[in-house]
């Protein structure tokens, strides 16, 4: 059992648009027999960004909406007092197999790591605090969350933020043939939790399932990692306030988070 | 800061370039026996360096069977050979779910990706190649049913994967964690580091006036973490605590003033609720590249103050080239082992300090040192700095 966080804000982007609330009723319906649904590449001005992968992009443009949804500046998120904990399944893989394919040189060799999509952030955003990059599904978000939840309870930093990022295009012809495309359509994604110290309980149970996560990828498509962080959205948008549970199943293991008093530190800080 | 609650390393199992069990790979390393050779297991011909710290063959395990046909599972298979016999994991009685295991890797099985896109049709090929299948295989092949993370912090993954499980017990969400760190030597890395011009054709000589680059090495180490308050007295030694820190400055290459790393080792510092006076030893990131040396250096001499220039320092790249997520693991046992002999196994081809690198490293032979407590240092792509703090058995 680790202290809770309390959720200071939340940013989540999907193919869909911005926030949960732009999800369909049926991703596979609104996919129309597309079996990757992309965000593309967003647009960023300056020099730094024009060979970032989406990637990254992605993650920075999903950093800037928590920061609207807490009504935030860059400027409060800065330092060495807010840790950093990204998590993807698969964000590499487009770099990667640009790279193994050889395609003109176009890229530059260290953009293959999956540790290049928080650096951009870092950079950026001038985040220098503790970090962590884990690689996997759902239960590698409720993971990272536990993660920034530990690293507050221990003092190591004053915000931790959950970064969760997955694009599917470029390798949409590899899931084919691995299979990945059974059911809901593939739908690039990235969120964005920023954490600071709560009040309440948090715990992660290995084998607890993954209560809710089909009728949600019934409406988002499959997101991996991004999932969780849809789920809080929605938990959140619903007007929910208390105990939260959060599943995630991810090569046959299944994760369980259950999270109480999510929200109220954060209004009273707020305040 | 809080005290990080101190964790057993009760037991390793190593699979490298110069030893495939603790015994051999100690020796080695205190003989200054070199590992680095000619790539054979994939074509070099067309890159400009084509030597590294390979693992000729397997020789620990005689049946692949139970395996899966993938490089970095069996890598791992054979450590965990080994770490299965010296911890006497199956008679410890632990119940399957609360075994966990936690792997760092920089490059996961991405040479199943190299298959695969070279036209092997086969679809685990490309499940193997996302950067968690090694994990999951291994626990597959250990029976551990407890969580199963992977951690990605490019060449600092290994002290990662440690410090995260670590914190997996002090959660109490298992009872025992294998932990460690692995990746391949592979076309796809060797053309990576041979664009980057990072590859030397020389000997590596970390700390050296003559220093040109860095060799990459394949291996995989694993080690069994358990609470203090559970471990049997017969131990490697303890986790006392771990540090992280980004750079925030570059996507590749080190902050020059080594500001991350800084902070990355007071934070381990101050989790083991020690000073720098405490340190007896430092296991360097030591990659022996023109910017990597002088930067870790400096910032010891911060940190460490003025011990700095009594405190032995090393760096074992040089006979297993960088084994990139393994390398923190093997370092971290080194520091152990280190302990355990009396002995701090030299820096091999270093021989003339370059100016800036100023510090007592052990360099020539093996250093006969009372080492109780190593601190280890790591960096890796994206600005990722790592440090731990260990303290051996004796």
């Amino acid at each position: 059992m680790t202290r809770a966080p309390s959720l200071r804000a939340l940013g989540f982007l999907s193919a869909w648009g911005r926030g949960t609330a732009a999800l369909p009723d049926d991703a596979r319906a609104a996919a129309g027999g597309r079996p990757v649904v992309s965000c593309g590449r967003p647009e960023r001005e300056g020099e730094r960004f024009r060979r970032a992968t989406r990637g990254g992009l992605l993650a920075l443009a999903a950093v800037e909406a928590a920061l609207d949804d807490g009504g935030a500046g860059r400027a409060a998120i800065a330092g060495e007092r807010t840790a950093l904990i990204y998590v993807t399944a698969a964000a590499y893989a487009p770099s990667n197999r640009r790279f193994i394919e050889g395609r003109g040189g176009s890229i530059h060799f260290a953009e293959t790591a999956p540790a290049v999509v928080p650096a951009e952030v870092a950079i950026e955003l001038g985040v220098s605090g503790p970090y962590a990059i884990f690689i996997g599904g759902p239960p590698a978000t409720l993971r990272a969350i536990s993660h920034g939840a530990m690293l507050l309870e221990a003092g190591a930093c004053d915000r931790a933020l959950v970064l969760a990022v997955e694009v599917f295009e470029e390798c949409a012809d590899l899931y084919a043939r691995a299979r990945r495309l059974t059911g809901s359509p593939l739908v690039e994604a990235a969120g964005c939790l920023w954490l600071e110290r709560g009040r309440g309980d948090l715990r992660l149970e290995s084998g607890g399932g993954g209560r809710g996560a089909a009728g949600l990828r019934r409406r988002l498509g499959e997101t991996f990692c991004c999932e969780p962080l849809a789920a809080l959205d929605l938990w959140r948008g619903r007007g929910a306030a208390g105990t939260l549970e959060l599943g995630g199943r991810w090569r046959g293991e299944t994760a369980r988070l259950v999270w109480t008093d999510v929200i109220t530190a954060a209004r009273e800080s707020a305040a | 800061m809080a005290t990080a609650e101190r964790i057993a390393i009760e037991a390793a199992g190593v699979v490298t370039p110069i030893g495939q069990d603790l015994e051999a790979f100690w020796s080695a390393l205190v003989t200054g026996t070199s590992g680095i050779s000619q790539i054979e297991r994939f074509p070099v011909g067309d890159l400009r360096v084509g030597r590294g710290g390979e693992i000729k063959k397997l020789s620990r395990i005689k049946a692949w069977g139970r395996v899966p046909d993938c490089r970095a599972t069996r890598l791992l298979v054979s450590a965990a050979d080994e770490l299965a016999a010296h911890a006497g994991l199956r008679s410890l009685g632990l119940a399957p779910a609360r075994v966990a295991v936690v792997l760092g890797t920089a490059l996961g099985g991405v040479e199943e990706g190299e298959t695969a896109l070279a036209g092997d049709g086969r679809r685990r090929r490309l499940r193997d190649a996302l950067y968690d299948a090694p994990a999951h295989n291994l626990a597959r092949w250990l029976g551990c049913r407890g969580p199963v993370i992977t951690v990605s912090t490019a060449c600092a993954s290994g002290a990662t994967a440690l410090a995260v499980g670590a914190d997996l017990l002090r959660a109490g969400e298992a009872d025992a964690v294998v932990a460690g760190g692995y990746d391949v030597l592979c076309r796809f890395v060797m053309r990576g580091f041979d664009a980057l011009r990072a590859l030397t054709r020389d000997e590596v000589r970390p700390f050296d006036r003559r220093r040109s680059g860095l060799l990459l090495g394949e291996a995989a180490a694993l080690v069994l973490l358990r609470r203090e308050r559970d471990a049997s007295a017969h131990r490697l030694g303890t986790l006392l605590g771990s540090g992280s820190a980004s750079d925030a400055t570059h996507i590749s290459a080190p902050d020059p003033e080594g500001r991350g790393l800084e902070r990355a080792v007071r934070a381990a510092l101050r989790a083991a609720d020690l000073a720098a006076g405490d340190i007896d030893f430092v296991s360097a990131h030591g990659t022996g590249t023109p910017l990597n040396d002088p930067i870790e250096t400096a910032v010891l001499n911060r940190v460490l103050g003025r011990r700095a220039h009594a405190i032995p320092v090393n760096s074992i790249k040089p006979s297993l080239g960088h084994t990139m997520g393994a390398a923190a693991v093997l370092e971290a046992i080194m520091c152990l082992l280190a302990s355990r002999h009396g002995l701090i196994p030299p820096t091999l081809h270093l021989e003339e300090p370059a100016p800036g690198c100023d510090l007592d490293y052990v360099r020539g032979s093996a250093r006969p040192a009372r080492v109780r407590v190593s601190l280890s240092t790591s960096l890796g792509f994206g600005g990722c700095n790592a440090a731990l703090v260990l303290e051996g058995a004796g």
